[in-house]
């Protein structure tokens, strides 16, 4: 019964953005495209618990055989991130409700229901082919909402992001298809541990795993990300942050456990590239002028951290503890440094300035925000930061030491670039954009806007709040990571539930190899 | 042999394309990359002829894989559709050169604080300076 109802939550979107796009009211599409988000996050609990008892729920779309049919599946951590995606991309429409884009735009409800479409089939799909027509849906409209939101850079980043993403979109279809020929299923039940017994699907589906590392925005080929992202509006930024990199990188999780059984011995390639990829962004993220570009190029070092965290332990439950926490605190800095943009006009440092004394209430956000980031207590980030260190000592390999090592340098980086943010926006005294107000102009420099109104940080605060109750309540989540954690080491229940037993797996049911 | 040298053409085609200044070219490029991939999805299946793969008139032996085929349909019309939007891209701001985006440093050299009346879209002059406003999208 629950099995019938998932494709609903990749169809319910669509069907919605079809309304939002016909209906003449806009406040049609502005409920929905709250209340979607909202739904799917109440979805993703009920899923959560429903999991306690049957660990993996598989829809066979179309009602044909299992191992022919596309499977939805859901398991612990696919109701994990819709929880995780739903809350952030729900606070992210609401912040963007707040900052007027439902009202510039009248297709901004649609593109945005469709963006949330996408994002949940590509979570909850269990077919390769089927993961990358999600990550189109999903793609589709972020091209037309950065093309139309943001600043001026807009239409300049907007090809960056189109043609980047779609070059990386085929080079995952063309990885599927060497997955096809290899393997002679895309199916990822049936292609269960393929990848550490046969050397060719290994190669095929590490070019599925390059393009979704691209996709992610990792070193070296991260640079449309912390070009595109500063481009569009704040909320969007954050809409982005929390749908499109983690969606990759779920992807790269789910294919990680399944098909190559997390063997440490393929993963050398991603944790080099994860361990530069957290140095390049944190040392990257030391320099502009711009808050939210530093943000974005944080957000690159948070992407080193998850994988570093996937490939060096045993187990990924570091890596998913990270990228909810992840997920959470860049969007709370993103939308609380968007608050202060909205208002001032400006991001920069030096020209937005002076936060500590006349924005005191979004300043102490911005501290918590602040030391989620970078690890400190009471928030999220002490516990994420936890999680990725243990697992990576566990094994206690070299390689966990390098990762230690580089994980806590690129805190410390990473805390020396938000000090310089804080000194930027939120003191007074110093300008390191260039400027350097004296006493008297100060009020010349900023001129006089109306303070913050207390709405705008609705959005941001929430988010930190989820941050301080991951830190109280991590008691209430560890087991259910662990349940996630246990799903994805050990896939056996996952290939039973999507192909109805191992004596379904016969070349007439997967596809023979041709 | 001849899928694999034409995917090979097809593929240094594209690459060559896609380094091109012109956002015109670059779609162009992705065009013949994407073909490249969409035989590469054809030849998954077998590429010799075989018959429909229709349950009454062909038995499995001598059906097409239709799978393949199936990804390739769908591909096709992702690809258009994209490729629509990055000709659309191309044409609205005057000039299709891709080296003209600037840093996210930058700024436009006027106008920072303006608070906007209604100006149009950022526009981009040929030589990558720009002037524009950001207060409109900024505006509540």
């Amino acid at each position: 019964m629950t099995a019938l109802l998932l494709p609903l939550l990749a169809a319910v979107p669509v069907m919605a953005a079809a309304i939002a796009a016909m209906a003449p009211w806009r406040i049609v599409g502005r409920l929905l495209a709250l209340a979607v988000p909202t739904v799917t996050a109440i979805s993703g609990l009920g899923l959560l618990v429903h999991h306690h008892t049957e660990p993996v729920v598989a829809a066979q779309v179309g009602a044909f055989i299992p191992g022919v049919a596309i499977p939805i599946v859901s398991d612990s951590f696919t109701a994990l991130m819709l929880v995780a995606t739903g809350v952030v991309a729900a606070l992210a429409i609401l912040f963007c409700d707040l900052t007027g884009e439902f009202a510039r735009s009248r297709y901004f409800a649609p593109l945005v229901l469709l963006l949330l479409a996408g994002a949940n089939g590509a979570l909850l799909t269990g077919d390769l082919f089927n993961l990358f027509v999600f990550v189109e849906v999903m793609l589709l409209p972020s091209y037309a909402l950065i093309a139309m939101t943001g600043g001026w850079r807009r239409l300049g980043v907007g090809r960056l992001f189109v043609v980047v993403n779609l070059l990386t979109s085929t080079v995952l279809l063309a990885g599927v298809g060497f997955v096809y020929a290899t393997a002679g299923a895309v199916n990822l039940a049936a292609l269960a541990g393929a990848a550490s017994e046969d050397g060719r699907v290994a190669a095929a589906l590490g070019i599925v795993v390059m393009a979704l590392c691209i996709k992610a925005g990792a070193v070296p080929v991260h640079g449309w990300l912390p070009r595109a992202y500063p481009g569009t509006s704040a909320g969007v930024m954050a809409l982005f942050s929390a749908l499109h990199t983690k969606v990759a990188l779920y992807a790269v999780i789910r294919i990680w456990a399944t098909a190559f059984d997390l063997d440490p011995a393929w993963g050398r390639v991603i944790l080099v590239v994860a361990l530069i990829t957290i140095l390049w962004g944190a040392i990257a993220s030391a320099a502009p002028f711009d808050a939210r570009e530093i943000l974005a190029w944080q957000m690159v070092s948070g992407v080193g951290v998850i994988l570093a965290a996937l490939v060096v332990a045993s187990a990924p439950g570091g890596a998913i503890v990270y990228m909810i926490h992840h997920m959470v605190t860049i969007g709370a800095l993103i939308m609380l440094v968007g608050a202060a943009e909205h208002i001032y006009r400006s991001d920069r440092l030096g020209t937005l300035t002076d936060l500590w004394h006349r924005e005191r209430p979004l300043a102490v956000l911005l501290v918590l925000a602040i030391a989620a980031l970078v690890g400190l207590p009471p928030t999220s980030g002490l516990i994420g930061k936890l999680e990725v260190l243990s697992a990576a000592v566990e094994p206690g390999t070299v390689w966990g030491i390098a990762t230690v090592v580089v994980v806590l340098l690129g805190s410390l980086i990473g805390l020396v670039a938000m000090l310089r943010l804080w000194r930027g926006i939120a003191w007074r005294d110093v300008a390191p954009g260039g400027e350097s107000p004296g006493k008297s102009d100060d009020d010349e420099t900023i001129g006089p806007h109306p303070r913050i109104p207390a709405r705008l940080l609705v959005p941001g605060g929430a988010l930190v709040a989820v941050s301080v109750a991951l830190f109280l309540g991590y008691g209430v989540v560890a087991p259910e990571v662990d349940r996630a954690v246990g799903g994805l080491v050990d896939t056996a229940a996952y290939v039973q539930a999507v192909l109805g037993g191992p004596e379904a797996l016969t070349s007439t049911t997967v596809g023979g190899v041709s | 042999m001849i899928l694999a040298i034409m995917i090979g053409v097809l593929t240094g085609g594209g690459v060559y394309l896609m380094m091109q200044r012109g956002m015109v070219r670059v779609v162009f490029g992705l065009g013949l990359f994407s073909h490249a991939v969409n035989l590469i999805l054809l030849t998954t299946g077998v590429s010799a002829w075989r018959t429909e793969p229709l349950m009454d008139s062909a038995t499995p032996a001598e059906a097409a894989d239709p799978l393949p085929q199936a990804f390739v349909l769908t591909a096709i019309v992702i690809t258009l559709a994209v490729t629509v939007f990055m000709l659309s891209l191309a044409v609205v701001s005057n000039d299709d050169d891709t080296h003209a985006i600037p840093d996210p440093g930058d700024r436009p050299t006027a106008q920072e604080n303006d608070t906007g009346d209604g100006a149009d879209p950022a526009a981009k002059s040929a030589t990558g300076t720009t002037a524009t406003t950001t207060g409109q999208e900024r505006d509540a």
